[in-house]
């Protein structure tokens, strides 16, 4: 027994040295590849893999004779793969040895089919997947026209032999069976399938071998096998909606509803988005708008314009696509919107069509003092208005994209857009002088009634030549507006200086405008060198402005020929340039010259058909001017950004300035054309610096602009009382030579602790010089500016976080001919916000801003502390509820402040608007929400 | 994975008859593919995408990814040539100076460098890289990734290739390598390599990024794998390296920014 103990002990302690002999550490590993003929497989890839991960351990090559050794690699179970671009791959498990040199002997590999070689692999660029026997294909690189069955699509593939009644064969046997996705389908017929599944919906095809149905049942391989087919069907991994819904109400009878909803799919984007509301948001945010129009959010600005600083003229057609971004937030306004937007993208075509309403009705009240500056003394205007104001736009717009060929492209693009608005404005004007005695009360109580339509077109091509760096480009647009209006002009005149003291003005005033535009341009590039290109371009322009403004008194109805006026003006435009560009290594520079031609027409009659005007004679103006044109841009090493611009810009006087005809019919400011008025010219300079460090994330900003006029258009003014009107201001445009701006500013960003507390700051200093005539004396304008900022970003964890910001801003404006007028404005803030998730899934973030404004001279000094509040909770397994409690204008202080200084008066206005509510909203995302609050607030 | 990357592939405009196909169907002899020496040019086009960039980084939130996605992905790709010069004995991977947007055409930025030269005598690795606003120089011995071996077929640029798997975790770069089985130097693309041939075609999740040859030339090289220019630069090794990247997407991590604003891809 001690002896077996013993022995059994012996054995155990010798079992591993037993194992060593028997499977030796390193071991050699050779074979030879030979293909089914028994040709030798040279120049194959031999490899060994991880049996576990099918990681590559080790690999070799055959030689010309198909033999492949590894010698000296860990003995250890391997998969052998051998792979060569004539054969299937061959695969198998090698065990670890048991000897030095595991012989594997002769290995025999399939050959790949030439079909599948020169069609699948060589014509169509097809992968081919291999899975042990069975070999797939992307179907759908095999191209059938819309609307075939998946037997059609089999006629077209390699390999595959479909005959006149729809059976399949491949490689001389029948296919048996037919799956799709691997089941069954339609029962046992594969006609079945092949002669009533669209091919459309197909991805792949694979052929394979089956056990016999015998050796399925009996279990007992017969050896007999079975060609099948498995279609694998489309998988549409981009297609997915999203959308989102919002029910909201609070106190004071505030309401809000918003909804969105997408469907998308790899090349088509649907989007709905509706709103209405009662809390002054007369829009859709940046982010809606963004989801909105999807893929097409960035398509607004195709410019046609080509050259430098924009050859563009005339206008554009509502930028936002009329969806009322950057909304006037004075007073109390209902809004309602809606719209929809479909994208269709395949990389060579992109079309998109969207329409969009929207319409909202703002009530106003605005209190306004402003203060005239007369070369003696001063005017006070305390003004009251009351206004009722309701606008409503329908948008259409439609692009198309379309890439001809990788030399040639399209653009082309329209919108339309409708618009009706009414507005009531009741006004109560008391004109006084610096020191209070009355001059005049003003009533007026005017009503407005406007429809007007408005058709924006563009094209362009583009066209590149075979040499790099050739194109051509070409643009063609017409625009068209035409708005009618009806206004009913009530104003009351009390005169306190005067023998009569009221004076009654009623009139009816119909305006039309009818506005088109036909444009061209034309751009040519021809590389000079690899570093240097020359740039040929002409831009054309005519736009015509035919303006009808018929006036009558009432009761009698009787035209009011000094104010009535039909107008007919025409601008041509030409400009032909060219200019040249370097270009290399971060450095680019342009400079060109163009010289321009504008010519203005202008016709003026009592009506339209009607007889000229006497007294005004047609105008003729031709301005022709050469305009340079700079620009440097300079990307320095370690992440620096220097650029330069000078330009000289030409612009011509509105068609307004020029008419020589009056153009209000109110006596207390009549506005007077000048048809001597020259084009505005100035030049200016521009400089910018920047530079961030990638590693730290810190930047700094530089930025500079400077420009010099030489004929400025201002505005001059006569103001005097004037018998039997009151206080009567006249404005007439007029050029002078002289008017100077600077503004210079810097900003940077630093974070002190990374990840976690940056500090960024802001400051900008500006002046402006600029002169202007108040009663025939020269009154010079001197206006500075200094702000400053200062913001903390603090963010300890993702669930706390803070933003801190203080801004500083002195405004002086001064006036030669009333010293004692020198304005000191200033507009002073404090913000604060924080965002703190303090209970799982439940959320507060709250805002505080204070704002100061000050104006010495008037004693105005507004100090308005607006605090908001909010608490959210993330509801449902899916996180797709929200409810949110929130307090707007907790202090109940929000009114909306404007503070102004220009040329000769200073205005501080005051607005009402929506303060304190409290609402409750219930929201519904498709997607859920974030359960987490995010730092990041990139915009997207 | 493979199979989504449909859109990208051509309609050739094939038409094929069944019978025609079954008259080919025939057993190919192995033809001598190694007539010429592996030896020669290839010009690789890199196509990114950054919107499907930002949508693998994923520590920023759902929803943005998604918007990117919604808003940017058909409209978010740019091209660029690489060159790489490849023997028995070594290869030199570098950025090219041709364009391959013709709309970037007449507009240069500043060239950043990025060299990647193995040297398959020594068995070292030479790379210049400016990484951060710097300029480093990476000397170490040749390793390669985890290569799982796959077993997809197809051609590129005229030459079959296989396929094989690496998942970068550092960068979240899911790697598909199509390697050629005719040209059996272990080189490939930008970092990659370690594979029975080289690298023509790289696609990093799911077309954020392809970097594929269209053009192979094989032909004697005379100078091209010289050592370039000299470059100031701090020297490092491997490990630095990945300490410089790890620091990176850590810090990128940790303030939810995406991280490829600011390094190559």
């Amino acid at each position: 027994m001690r002896h077996f103990v013993n022995l059994c002990l012996l054995l155990l302690l010798s079992f591993p040295l037993l194992l060593t002999a028997q499977n030796p550490s390193k071991v050699t590993i050779k074979g030879v590849v030979r293909d089914s003929t028994n040709a030798e497989a040279g120049y194959a890839t031999v490899m060994l893999l991880n049996t576990k991960d099918s990681t590559l351990v080790n690999f070799t090559t055959t030689n010309d004779k198909g033999v492949f050794s590894f010698s000296a690699v860990r003995n250890m179970p391997y998969l052998l793969k051998i792979s060569h671009i004539s054969y299937i791959p061959h695969q198998e498990m090698l065990q670890p040895s048991a000897t030095e040199v595991n012989d594997l002997g002769v290995i025999i590999m399939k050959p790949i089919s030439q079909a599948l070689m020169e069609v699948v692999i060589k014509a169509a660029k097809a992968p081919l997947r291999i899975r042990g026997d069975t070999i797939e294909y992307d179907a759908t690189t095999f191209k059938v026209p819309p609307g075939s069955t998946v037997e059609d699509l089999l006629r077209r593939l390699p390999g595959i032999d479909v005959d006149a009644e729809g059976n399949i064969s491949t490689q001389g046997k029948d296919v048996k069976r037919v799956y799709v996705d691997g089941k069954t389908f339609f029962g046992d017929d594969p006609k079945s399938v092949t002669k009533n599944l669209d091919a459309e919906a197909i991805s792949k095809v694979q052929v394979f071998d089956e056990k016999s149905e015998q050796t399925k049942l009996t279990g007992v391989d017969d050896g007999t096998k079975e060609k099948a087919m498995n279609l694998g069907l489309k998988e549409e991994y981009k297609k997915g909606s999203f959308g989102k819904a919002t029910v909201a109400g609070g106190t004071s009878e505030r309401w809000a509803l918003r909804g969105n909803y997408n469907r998308f799919n790899e090349k088509n984007q649907l989007s709905f988005i509706g709103y209405g509301n009662n809390i002054n948001q007369a829009g859709v945010n940046w982010e809606d708008y963004g989801e909105f129009k999807g893929q097409n959010t960035f398509n607004d600005y195709d410019n046609g314009d080509f050259g430098f600083g924009g050859g563009g003229r005339g206008y554009y057609v509502f930028m936002d696509g009329g969806m009322g971004m950057g909304s006037d937030r004075r007073g109390y306004s209902k809004s309602y919107g809606a719209g929809v937007n479909y994208n269709f993208d395949n990389k060579k075509t992109k079309y998109n069509a969207s329409y969009f309403y929207n319409q909202t009705s703002q009530d106003l009240d605005q209190y306004t003092n402003k203060s005239t500056f007369l070369t003696e003394g001063s005017v006070l205007n305390n003004d009251t208005v009351n206004q009722s104001n309701f606008y409503g736009n329908h948008s259409i717009g439609t692009r198309f994209e379309h890439d001809i060929d990788s030399n040639n492209k399209i653009i082309a693009k329209v919108n339309v857009k409708f618009s009706n608005s009414n507005n009531t404005n009741y006004q109560v004007q008391r004109f006084t002088t610096g020191e209070l005695a009355p001059i005049n009360n003003l009533i007026s109580d005017n009503s407005t009634d406007l429809g007007s339509w408005s058709l924006g077109t563009a094209a362009i091509y583009r066209h590149r030549f075979l040499k790099a760096g050739r194109s051509f480009a070409l643009s063609a647009g017409y625009n068209t507006s035409h708005n009618s209006t009806a206004d009913s002009l009530l104003s009351i005149n009390q005169f306190f200086t005067a023998t009569t003291f009221t004076e009654q003005i009623r009139q009816l005033k119909d305006r039309a405008t009818d506005a088109t535009e036909i444009k061209s341009s034309a751009l040519y590039t021809e590389p000079i060198t690899k570093k240097w290109y020359w740039e040929t371009f002409y831009n054309f322009s005519l736009s015509g402005n035919e303006a009808n403004r018929q006036v009558k008194s009432l009761p009698e109805e009787n035209r009011i020929d000094s104010v009535s006026v039909y107008s007919d003006n025409s601008t041509l435009y030409n400009r032909l340039g060219s200019s040249i560009r370097y270009s290399n290594n971060g450095f680019n520079a342009m400079a060109g010259i163009a010289l321009q031609q504008l010519k203005l027409n202008g016709s003026y009659l009592q009506d339209e058909d009607m007889p000229f005007l006497d007294s005004v004679p047609d105008i003729k103006r031709t301005y022709k001017n050469w305009v340079p044109n700079i620009s440097i841009n300079y990307q320095l090493p370690n992440n620096m950004y220097l650029s330069l611009d000078y330009s000289y810009n030409v612009d011509e006087p509105s068609v307004s300035d020029l008419a020589p005809v009056p153009n209000s019919s109110n006596r207390n400011f009549l506005v007077l054309g000048n048809p001597d008025l020259k084009p505005a010219r100035s030049h200016s300079v521009s400089f910018s610096y920047n530079y961030w460090n990638p590693a730290s994330f810190a930047n700094i900003g530089l930025f500079s602009t400077a420009s010099l006029s030489e004929d400025r258009i201002v505005y001059n003014q006569w103001i005097k009382t004037v018998q039997g009107v009151g206080l009567q201001t006249i404005t007439k445009p007029d050029n002078i030579s002289d008017g100077k701006d600077l503004s210079v500013g810097l900003w940077s960003n630093v974070p002190i602790i990374k990840t976690k507390f940056s500090v960024g700051v802001d400051g900008s200093f500006n002046i402006g010089e600029s002169a202007s005539f108040v009663n025939d004396i020269r009154n010079d304008n001197k206006n500075t500016g200094v702000d400053f900022g200062l913001n903390f970003d603090i963010t300890p964890s993702t669930k706390f976080i803070l933003d801190l910001r203080g801004s500083l801003g002195f405004n002086k404006m001064s006036y030669s001919i009333q010293k004692d007028q020198d304005q000191n404005i200033q507009n002073h803030g404090v913000y604060a916000s924080l965002k703190w998730q303090f209970i799982n899934k439940t959320f507060l973030e709250t805002s505080y801003n204070y704002t100061v404004y000050i104006n010495d001279r008037w004693n105005f000094d507004r100090r308005i502390p607006i605090w908001n509040a909010s608490v959210r909770r993330i509801i449902g397994e899916k996180n797709r509820f929200e409810a949110r409690l929130a307090a707007f204008d907790i202090f109940n202080k929000r009114v909306s402040i404007t503070q102004t200084a220009t040329s000769n008066y200073v205005l501080q206005s005051i607005a009402p608007t929506l303060a304190r509510y409290f609402m409750l909203s219930i929201s519904y995302n498709l997607r859920g929400y974030e359960t987490k609050l995010g730092k990041n607030r990139m915009m997207f | 994975m493979i199979n989504n990357r449909i859109t990208s592939i051509r309609n050739t405009g094939l038409h094929f008859k069944a019978g025609l196909a079954l008259t080919l169907l025939m057993v190919m002899t192995a033809v001598n593919i190694f007539a010429q020496k592996p030896e020669g040019y290839i010009r690789y086009l890199r196509t990114g995408n950054w919107a499907k960039q930002m949508a693998a980084v994923d520590y920023l939130s759902k929803q943005q990814r998604d918007r990117m996605m919604y808003m940017w992905g058909n409209r978010s790709e740019y091209k660029s040539f690489a060159n790489m010069w490849f023997s028995l004995s070594g290869s030199k991977y570098e950025d090219s100076e041709e364009k391959a947007d013709r709309d970037d055409e007449g507009y240069n930025w500043r060239k950043e460098e990025y060299t990647i030269m193995r040297n398959f005598e020594t068995q070292t690795i030479h790379e210049v890289q400016y990484i951060l606003g710097k300029t480093y120089i990476i000397d170490d011995s040749l390793h390669y990734p985890n290569w799982k071996i796959l077993n997809d077929m197809k051609e590129v640029a005229g030459h079959i290739c296989m396929n094989a798997f690496y998942e970068d975790t550092l960068k979240m770069q899911k790697i598909i390598a199509w390697y050629a089985l005719d040209l059996p130097v272990s080189t490939g693309p930008e970092r990659l390599g370690g594979l029975p041939g080289v690298i023509l075609e790289i696609d990093i999740n799911d077309g954020a990024m392809v970097i594929a040859a269209d053009k192979v030339e094989l032909k004697p090289l005379t100078t091209e794998l010289d050592l370039p220019k000299k470059v100031k630069g701090r020297k490092i090794n491997e490990a630095q390296y990945y300490g410089i990247l790890k620091k990176h997407f850590d810090e990128r991590r940790e303030a939810e920014e995406p991280p490829f604003w600011s390094i190559r891809y």
